[in-house]
């Protein structure tokens, strides 16, 4: 090994400071995680205790959308975030001819695109219950997108933007209005209505679902779709032309 | 179904959905963005006028998440420092978004560019109304998990607001930003295990009365200080906020110099001096203290020497966030209430002044197509209202009598002098003349017009480009003449401070 590496990859004198300052405060930090003693029951009890009141039988799902549902609803927002961020830098780089797919390829989209969308779905419901959730369907749903933009399906170019748009707001816009829908008949941001729990759970978390899985097709297509672009080009506001002349 | 009343609890949530809202609708349409956002920013400085209102008059409050009480749920509270940062994002917002439309609508006229334009005012508006959700949940949240989300929605709207202007510097500029960003969050949360499995709640008035003060809580005090300070940009960890600042387009940087940096510097000084007082030590104190002055003498220092006006603007910032620390070792002879006054007069008058100067420094660079300090000369002829706007700016930066700076200054001072750190006393005035070194290099540039050229041309600037600038300006300078008032918001729901001022407000 000592003959093949080159100057390059050696750590000068700041780098191995460093890593040794790194390691110290690494095994520092253990150390006093391993010292923190006596009572620390953490909040599952109560969990437990209100598991019956919130509409879900899993506990995950239970602290998620009900416990701690306003927590969710801004991680969903920061999803949302990414994609506008990543739109905002550069254009999804598509190639510029359209090749032939191969039969092979296509069969596979053909027998596995579906599928996966029917196992998102049950994850969605399986939420309710056991492990599973608007998360893990989602990432099923974004796994199918993954697979339709590597096969480079022509129509995935010639979608309205529009759409993916609607698409991509769904989730958290499902999310927002619920949560003021609950505001609105019980004064509390997120607090379902008795008895109506677990359906509201079951909507968000569809919504959410289908947004998140769009949201990292999108992630994985790199940039905003073409039609943005001629999108923009809308006339120039006319109130500032008469200041300007 | 319920009503909302005027002692209603819920009218807090309305800063954080009303943005959120606004966000997603900015995202889905093309057109009207603008007016989205203007309703959604004059609707969120309604609201949190109507939230002081409350606080004057039934006190602090506390709002339960989907009903359910802590440790369980997560809840939001209202008292007088988080609201008059509020009010600060609310008015300092208001004119950002104003100037914004102003700024966006002049580039668009450009036609070789309007495509591009065109595409960062899209792309603008939801980021900015994401990241003002954010803030404001931040300034109320009481929960410490809650925070760290709202880190999250800060940090990465902050980054993909930094790389609008899609110039290579800026987009190299934020991605710094946001791998310091996201280092910082995740320290944060690191700190957040810790605090967990030695105290078992994650509700801040909770952690507050368990007072706690073994090694993890230390070990978790310590964690989420660095992960807050590389966001505050304090001294050594400043190396990111220049370029990030000064790369930016111009309502950009107003929003990441007045309102981010603030976000994290609220939550340090929460941390420090309500939730975990016991676990503060006085060396620790005289650290961070150490470290803001030498941000205030670093800062001023390169900012005299840059030869960039937004530069210039960015590492003023530098310099003024060392005077919110440099409050911390009086702690010990004040008490935790004179504190807040002086970091919230500091970060009211800090974030409308730099907000301002950041918007006038962009007008230039509109104006003369370049900021470069020594080609700025005859500006002064052809936008008068934006020279002035960064007169009063300026003033305020120094820390001249009726600004809120000076009071904050002025409390420093004072303090300072009669716990006999007079060392402390030393570097803010020594700070105050050199931000007058570096705001008269500038200002001394407008003045002069070369011989042989006749500006007589007016701009021809639409006013939503000058007048945000000079309002903000103009408060800043104002804040000063009612300093009593953010003081009684302040005293409110806390009696530490009501007893510090028992004869009225100085």
């Amino acid at each position: 090994m000592r003959r093949t590496r080159n100057r390059h990859k050696r750590l000068d004198g700041f780098q191995r400071l460093f890593l040794l300052l790194v390691i110290c405060l690494t095994a520092l930090l253990g150390a006093i995680l391993c010292t923190i003693h006596g009572p620390t029951p953490g909040l599952a009890d109560a969990v437990a205790q209100f598991q019956e009141q919130s509409g879900v039988e899993s506990p995950v799902t239970a602290v998620l959308l009900n416990f701690r549902g306003y927590d969710t609803l801004l991680e969903v927002m920061v999803l949302l975030l990414a994609v506008i961020g990543a739109w905002s830098l550069t254009e999804a780089p598509f190639p510029d001819q359209i090749t032939e797919i191969s039969p092979v390829q296509m069969g596979a989209v053909r027998l596995l695109a579906p599928v996966m969308c029917l196992v998102a779905a049950y994850l969605v419901w399986q939420g309710s219950h056991l492990a599973g959730g608007a998360f893990q369907g989602g990432a099923i749903l974004g796994a199918a997108g993954v697979l339709l933009l590597v096969s480079e399906l022509p129509w995935l170019r010639s979608t309205p933007v529009f759409s993916l748009r609607i698409g991509l707001v769904l989730g958290p816009l499902v999310f927002v209005g619920t949560a003021l829908f609950c505001l609105f008949f019980t004064g509390d941001l997120l607090g379902y209505p008795e008895g109506t729990a677990g359906w509201l759970i079951l909507l968000i978390e569809t919504a959410c679902a289908l947004s998140i899985g769009l949201t990292l097709a999108s992630l994985f297509a790199g940039g905003r779709p073409e039609d943005e672009v001629v999108l923009e080009h809308k006339p120039v506001d006319q109130s500032f032309n008469g200041e300007r002349s | 179904m319920i009503f909302l009343h005027a002692d209603t609890p819920a009218w807090m949530l309305f800063p954080i959905v009303l943005p959120l809202i606004a966000g997603l609708l900015c995202f889905l349409f093309s057109r009207r963005t603008f007016v989205i956002a203007l309703a959604a920013v004059l609707a969120n400085f309604l609201v949190v006028c109507l939230l002081i209102y409350q606080l004057l008059v039934f006190g602090s409050m506390r709002c339960h998440m989907g009903g359910w009480q802590p440790p369980l749920g997560i809840s939001l509270r209202t008292d007088g420092p988080a609201l008059l940062m509020l009010l600060m994002t609310a008015v300092t917002g208001l004119a950002i978004t104003l100037y914004a439309r102003g700024y966006f609508s002049y580039r668009i006229f450009d036609p070789p560019r309007a495509g591009r334009h065109q595409r960062q005012q899209r792309f603008f508006w939801p980021l900015w109304m994401l990241l003002l959700a954010g803030l404001n949940g931040l300034f109320l949240s009481n929960d410490i998990f809650n925070i760290y989300v709202t880190l999250e929605l800060i940090g990465i709207s902050a980054a993909s607001l930094a790389a609008l202007s899609g110039k290579p510097a800026s987009q190299l500029a934020s991605f710094r930003y946001l791998l310091i960003s996201l280092l910082g969050s995740l320290t944060y949360l690191l700190g957040i295990v810790f605090l967990y499995r030695s105290c078992g709640v994650l509700d801040l008035d909770l952690l507050q009365n368990l007072s706690n003060n073994g090694p993890g809580v230390r070990a978790a005090l310590a964690l989420m200080s660095v992960g807050l300070l590389l966001k505050t940009a304090l001294f050594p960890l400043h190396f990111w906020l220049p370029p990030a600042h000064a790369n930016a387009l111009a309502p950009v940087s107003a929003i990441l110099s007045a309102l981010v940096v603030k976000g994290s510097f609220y939550l340090l000084f929460r941390f420090w001096f309500e939730i975990f007082p016991s676990t503060i030590t006085t060396p620790a104190l005289n650290f961070m203290g150490t470290l803001g002055a030498a941000a205030i003498l670093w800062g001023a220092i390169q900012a005299m020497r840059q030869h960039r006006l937004k530069l210039m603007v960015a590492y003023s910032t530098v310099s003024q966030l060392g005077y919110l620390f440099i409050a911390f070792p009086l702690a010990r002879v004040d008490g935790s209430a004179q504190l807040w006054s002086i970091v919230i007069f500091m970060a009211l008058a800090h974030s409308c002044a730099k907000s301002a100067m950041f918007m006038v420094a962009g007008t230039v660079f509109l104006h003369l197509g370049h900021d470069r300090i020594k080609d700025l000369s005859g500006v002064r002829a052809t936008l008068p209202i934006t020279v002035f706007a960064y007169g009063i700016a300026g003033v305020s930066l120094m820390g001249l009598p009726p600004s809120g700076a000076f009071i904050a200054k002025w409390m420093l001072l004072s303090s300072s002098l009669a716990s006999s750190q007079w060392w402390w006393a030393l570097v803010v005035m020594s700070g105050s003349l050199l931000a007058m070194i570096y705001v008269f290099r500038v200002m001394s540039r407008f003045f002069v017009i070369p011989e042989g050229v006749s500006f007589i041309r007016p701009a021809p600037f639409s006013p939503l480009l000058e007048w945000p600038a000079l309002a903000l300006a103009l408060i800043s300078l104002f804040l000063g003449l009612v300093a009593p008032w953010p003081l009684h918001i302040l005293s409110q729901g806390s009696t530490a401070l009501a007893q510090s001022f028992p004869g009225g407000l100085p």
